[in-house]
């Protein structure tokens, strides 16, 4: 027969001391992981967040970032007549060359500077991307050296805000719109006009080629036919494909919090032993008592270590908790944060996002330390001889 | 199995410090006698499992703690070297993507104060097959290249050999050991870039710059592959003397002031420490959480030390009868808790000076991770830590110690 709850619950209490170190203890080392992984998931849920997924992406063949590619001009004058090609109600074909560019700009509030992703547009580039919208201003018009950012950038770059300016090589871009990408990658770009930017920037070529195919089959299509064809030396994905691999930015993070998740639940899995041998050598006598009335030795294991789980879990819920706290914080303010991404070395825009499944594995995580620290006293206490466990004191 | 687990225990305790500990106390006793320090260290080390577990919590936070800081320092300070006072790096205005017009060079040779000058491009490119290559690859005029090389030293091949062979590459040390090869093979690389791949015969190595990893080839070569674009990635500088630095910086950016491509010229270090901020804030990242470690590293001492005072808390009380003062009690409980946070420091610090000295972590992180030196100084840091923390933890029992009552203290059962 096992022990009831109501005996652990009060147990906790009643040694209220030791139970709010250790569970304060606990909630740190769940609230590091578990912002940590939450830096990550909120970089992940950004590039997993981009794109359309009747759209097809095309860049040069072994580039594997749209930032290193390059599409000539003879290339593009091919592609767009590729019958696959989605109309408009205009009878335009749907597809859009682009170019990517890096400027560098000044960090507001004189934090230094950061890249960020200049990225030349066509009109129908921006019929491609459903996901953007205007929220201040008004697009900007091609040849009067205008330009819309995001409005995460705008937040973050001196100058990034409706009649400000960008400087771009000798020239100077103005500010005259703001848009909103939704949380996805656009989020963390500046938009002109692509052939403008060619001639800003003294570009031959295009980095990308955005398109909609008429369906299915014709997106497959496209991307077996560029596969194949060795003269265009071309490659074609989905667009949504295409940035959901675009996660390498969040590995040192993931790497970060796996490696501090380890190092510091060791810590805390010495601390929950260390309470639990305590609370086992104070409770000699009643244990011996348990054992007299006629609890079984399993009954006294399983009760010690629902106790040592039950002060784990306090303060994986205390941790979890603070993360959410921080998130919700973090959400109402409007506070970003920006990494590098190693692809294109422009600054990624990102919010840490503290989803449910985090919560749980940061639970998880909390009662794992609570069992593995419990065990070995929990085992001594049902180890106790019986008769000199009641003489003692 | 109830044999097997006791045996285990048994040698389980022989492993730990507190069993040689408690040898050593018993022997310091016999020969001794009784004295203040043989009864803390008996105190100390009275309950071995309560002590060990301690000591071990303590020494898994100092190591995080000590690992954290050695992290920060690789990320945050570029390896320093006495060459990097004296190299420039210019790179275009717009940013480090944007490429320059080859037709600078003639400008900045005759700039007061440049010694050497020569085209600095980033190849990028994958290493035979690999996913991501992590040493870089870099476009030179090899002649003039040859004048910027302060430090190291060639230590196979011939350089001149190099300068002749339109085909051929200047390659680090520690690339060469890496990947097994000798003077004469081929590295191949595919570009990311630059639409274009590289076959390259190994002319010469050379060793002992601050990074012995990256692969230095003709820009010729790359000029060829690509049509002749005319462009190069950045210029790369020396000056006469670290004093002039400033003056060529500020002379660099003016001579292209207001031209279609503007310059922008930093010493080496500025240049990698602008390549690091980007990063994000890692400074702050790594000390918040340092901050969160010593925090819990802090729960950890002070609510052991507290349970074995409470453990005691009766004989404390017989103590205080016998006539000891508080302050006597106070330093019983100092010199213990003390004792066990620098323990712990000891094995903690020294353990985690251990794993990364003797760890290749430039192999394991795949060249993330450079150096990775736990300096004297971090090692300080985290043992003055542990120190304040062994001082704090004895406050608070201490405290109740002192207000406790004989009478109450002798009825305590706790």
């Amino acid at each position: 027969m096992a022990l009831p709850l109501r005996y652990n619950f009060r147990n906790v209490v009643v040694r209220w001391r030791t139970t709010v170190f250790t569970v304060l203890g606990v909630a740190a080392v769940v609230s590091v992981f578990v912002l940590l992984r939450a830096l990550a998931r909120g970089i992940e849920s950004t590039s997993g967040n981009t794109g359309d997924p009747r759209n097809i992406l095309v860049v040069r063949k072994g580039s594997q970032a749209e930032s290193g590619s390059l599409v000539t001009r003879e290339q593009f004058r091919t592609l767009q007549y590729f019958d696959e090609i989605d109309r408009n109600e205009r009878g335009e074909a749907v597809v859009s060359a682009e170019l990517v560019m890096i400027v560098n700009a000044p960090r507001r509030a004189g934090a230094g500077d950061a890249n960020t992703l200049l990225r030349g547009i066509t009109p129908r580039g921006m019929e491609l991307r459903p996901q953007v919208s205007l929220v201040e201003g008004r697009w900007f018009t091609p040849g009067k050296r205008e330009v819309v950012v995001s409005r995460r950038l705008s937040g973050r770059f001196e100058g990034f805000e409706i009649g400000g300016t960008l400087k771009a090589g000798p020239d100077h871009l103005t500010v005259v719109g703001i848009f909103d990408g939704q949380g996805s990658a656009f989020d963390s770009e500046a938009w002109m006009d692509a052939d403008e930017s060619r001639s800003i920037f003294d570009r031959e070529q295009y980095s990308s080629v955005l398109l909609r195919p008429r369906d299915a089959v014709s997106a497959s299509n496209i991307v077996s036919r560029l596969e194949t064809d060795k003269r265009l030396s071309l490659r074609a994905e989905s667009e949504t494909g295409y940035y959901a691999k675009q996660t390498m930015t969040a590995m040192p993070f993931k790497i970060l919090g796996g490696i501090l998740g380890v190092a510091m639940s060791i810590g805390a899995v010495f601390a929950a032993m260390n309470t639990m041998y305590a609370s086992v050598a104070a409770r000699t006598r009643e244990v011996g008592t348990l054992r007299v009335l006629g609890y079984s030795r399993r009954a006294v294991v399983l009760c010690f270590m629902i106790e040592g789980t039950l002060v784990a879990l306090m303060g994986g819920v205390l941790g979890c908790a603070i993360a959410l706290a921080l998130n919700f914080y973090v959400q109402v303010r409007g506070v970003f944060f920006g990494t590098m991404d190693f692809q294109s070395f422009a600054e990624t825009v990102f919010q840490f996002r503290v989803t449910p499944d985090l919560v749980g594995l940061g639970l998880l995580f909390s009662v794992v330390i609570g069992v593995v620290g419990s065990f070995l006293p929990a085992l001594r206490a049902s180890r106790l001889p019986v008769i000199a466990a009641l003489k003692s004191v | 199995m109830k044999g097997i687990l006791q045996r285990i225990g048994h040698i389980l305790s022989l492993l730990s410090p507190m069993t040689w500990l408690g040898g050593l106390a018993r022997l310091w006793v016999r020969w001794f006698g009784l004295g203040p320090f043989s009864f803390v260290l008996i105190n100390a080390v009275r309950n071995q499992r309560r002590a060990t577990l301690t000591v071990l919590s303590v020494a898994s936070s100092c190591a995080l703690l000590v690992t954290l800081l050695t992290l920060q320092r690789e990320l945050t300070v570029p390896p320093e070297s006495e060459g990097a006072s004296l190299r420039i790096i210019a790179r275009n205005k717009v940013s480090l993507a944007q490429p320059l017009p080859a037709k600078q060079l003639a400008t900045v040779e005759k700039i007061p104060g440049v010694v050497a000058v020569s085209p600095f491009t980033y190849f990028g490119g994958n290493y035979k097959g690999e996913e991501m290559t992590s040493f870089a690859q870099f476009a030179v005029d090899p002649a003039r290249f040859r004048e910027l090389l302060v430090e190291g030293r060639i230590s196979d091949g011939s350089y001149d050999e190099f300068i002749k062979d339109r085909n051929s590459c200047f390659v680090g040390a520690d690339t060469m050991k890496r990947y097994g090869l000798k003077i004469g093979d081929k590295m191949k690389f595919t570009g990311t870039f630059y639409p274009v791949d590289l076959d390259l015969k190994i002319a010469a190595v050379f060793q002992g710059t601050v990074d012995d990893r990256g692969v230095f080839f003709h820009h010729k070569l790359l000029d060829e592959l690509n049509g002749d674009p005319g462009t190069v990635g950045t210029w790369y500088l020396r000056v006469a003397s670290a004093e002039v630095a400033n003056d060529v910086i500020a002379r660099v950016n003016k001579a292209f002031e207001n031209s279609t491509a503007e310059v922008r010229a930093e010493s080496e270090r500025a240049f990698q420490m602008g390549f690091i901020s980007m990063l994000g804030n890692v400074k702050v990242l790594t000390l918040s959480i340092s901050g969160v470690v010593v925090f819990t590293l802090m729960l950890v001492t002070v609510s052991t030390m507290s349970m074995a005072i409470r453990e005691r808390f009766r004989e404390l009380a017989i103590l205080k009868a016998l006539g000891f003062r508080r302050r006597d009690l106070f330093s019983f409980i100092l010199a213990e808790s003390f004792g066990l946070a620098a323990l712990g420091a000891l094995v903690g610090i020294g353990g985690a000076w251990a794993l990364w000295t003797f760890l290749d972590l430039q192999k394991m992180t795949n060249g993330f991770l450079l150096y990775f030196e736990v300096t004297p100084r971090i090692m300080a840091s985290g043992a003055i830590v542990a120190a304040v923390l062994g001082i704090l933890a004895a406050i608070g029992p201490s405290l109740a110690v002192a207000r406790m009552s004989v009478v109450e203290g002798l009825k305590t059962l706790d």
